[in-house]
């Protein structure tokens, strides 16, 4: 069974050309799913999609096979979390940002990892020297970013949707972001969906190429052609 | 002529036409373009005041309590309408919801007031019942614009946040919770400065009138500080419940957010 799948799904935003029209997409638990397109075309609205932040107007989104419409869309989100484009953190330290998913309903009853536990994921994601009690809207572009992946993580995922994660990154933070979602992908078992612009190469998977143009998704080809 | 208060005949109220011809003077030679709005302003004054006077007779000559509670249910209406109009906000639909809340939370303090603190017998005594619900409202109206536009504005401004909160596992309330506690502060941070300086700066309007009407100043106070203290719980009560409910209207299905 798919993990995340669509079925038959059209959307378009009002006003807006279609930018899904009967899209059928599966992707396998585990998977790593890399989508491409051209600037506009949809990419990160189909990332809305999975954890309905966007409605369809026609079809339905599936998680496990169970129409995402039907889930508690707290619990739907933190099993199948979207992370933005542009890095967005709460006033406050680091410490208060990775914790943040805490202080929700929907952690009720789940421990607060410790310090211990903040710094070694922080550590695994090269950001290891970023001080927990340092305010977070200090932080460059790439610490935020990683900060933001860290706390995502640590709401426990079963899928990943990672929004041009490296666009506004220097190379080493960029580095760290891919490694680390290789790893959710490799070692976790989690499904990966990773909307990206350029060109890219993992290093450790071989991805799922999908292209988004012109109300069309499918498989790439190779040369990079849009989906017939 | 009433006991303790001078008339103003006819003749002496047009007089007061001069205040209107001094601001159109301002306009004309400033060039300030306002004197077509000088103009409706003094022509509604009068229109809006001699029909509202008309409308009190009447309702003070039935004393009827269906007439009463109609008068403020109507009131009720302007009010949210005229708020309705200063909330620069088109995505969401909030009128009917707001019309029925602020006629809701606005009778319950207007009864309490009249009915517990003023103790008018009967509680709807409309000499009583409409000046205060007038006050609680007028001054309410304001403070649930305010609320309402820094809700929006703020759900729009901030959407990236509340969105980030919502992917990490909140619900739509929890989402959004810095964001209404901003919007009911805003809401009602003027009628508690208007506490500060009550006394201060002005004899405030209800107090003013009853000394012109010859009540003693003594018992003048007592009334404005009820009047006071009403409005701060009313512009509270307001804009807390309005803005909680209108909150969730700025949701969709599956708590998606609206506003971007």
């Amino acid at each position: 069974m798919s993990h995340l799948a669509l079925a038959g799904v059209s959307f378009a935003h009002p006003g807006g050309r279609p930018i899904l029209d009967g899209a059928d997409v599966s992707v396998p638990r585990g998977s790593f799913v890399l989508l491409t397109g051209p600037s506009g075309a949809g990419k990160s609205t189909l990332l809305r999609l999975f954890c309905r932040l966007e409605e369809p107007q026609a079809g339905q989104v599936l998680l496990d096979g169970q129409p995402v419409s039907g889930l508690p869309p707290a619990q739907l989100r933190r099993r199948v979390s979207y992370l933005q484009q542009t890095p967005a953190v709460i006033p406050g330290s680091v410490r208060e940002n990775l914790l943040l998913p805490f202080s929700f309903k929907a952690a009720s009853g789940q421990e607060r990892p410790d310090d211990a536990a903040l710094t070694a994921l922080l550590d695994s994601l090269a950001a290891g020297d970023i001080p927990l009690d340092q305010e977070a809207a200090t932080l460059s572009v790439g610490q935020r970013q990683r900060l933001c992946l860290a706390r995502s993580l640590l709401t426990r995922p079963e899928a990943l949707l990672l929004d041009e994660p490296t666009s506004a990154l220097d190379p080493e933070s960029a580095s760290a972001v891919l490694g680390a979602a290789e790893s959710f992908c490799l070692d976790q078992g989690g499904t990966v969906v990773l909307v990206s612009h350029a060109e890219f190469a993992p290093a450790r998977v071989a991805p799922v190429a999908y292209v988004l143009g012109g109300g069309r998704l499918g498989p790439a080809r190779p040369g990079g052609g849009r989906p017939s | 002529m009433s006991p303790g208060v001078l008339d103003i005949d006819l003749w002496r109220l047009s007089l007061a036409l001069v205040f209107s011809l001094l601001a159109g003077g301002c306009s004309i030679a400033l060039k300030l373009g306002l004197g077509r709005d000088i103009l409706i302003g003094t022509v509604r004054t009068f229109a809006q005041l001699f029909l509202m006077g008309w409308v009190l007779g009447i309702v003070f000559a039935v004393e009827s309590p269906w007439l009463v509670l109609g008068l403020f249910l109507a009131m009720a209406g302007a009010a949210a309408h005229t708020a309705r109009g200063r909330v620069r906000e088109s995505a969401v639909h909030f009128a009917w919801p707001m019309y029925a809340s602020m006629a809701a939370v606005y009778l319950v303090i207007t009864v309490t007031v009249t009915g517990a603190i003023v103790h008018a017998e009967p509680w709807w005594k409309p000499q009583y019942f409409l000046p205060i619900g007038g006050m609680v409202l007028g001054n309410s109206m304001n403070s649930v614009a305010v609320a309402l536009d820094r809700l929006f504005s703020d759900l729009r401004a901030r959407a990236a946040v509340v969105e980030m909160r919502l992917c990490l596992g909140a619900d739509a309330a929890e989402a959004s919770a810095d964001v209404v506690r901003t919007a009911v502060r805003a809401g009602m941070i003027p009628s508690i400065n208007s506490m500060m300086a009550v006394g201060l700066v002005s004899i405030p309007g209800m107090m003013t009138g009853q000394i012109l009407g010859g009540s003693d100043p003594s018992q003048a106070i007592r009334y404005q500080i009820v009047v006071m203290l009403m409005i701060v719980g009313a512009t509270a009560l307001g804009s807390t419940l309005l803005t909680l409910i209108i909150r969730r209207r700025c949701f969709g299905p599956g708590d998606r957010p609206l506003l971007r």
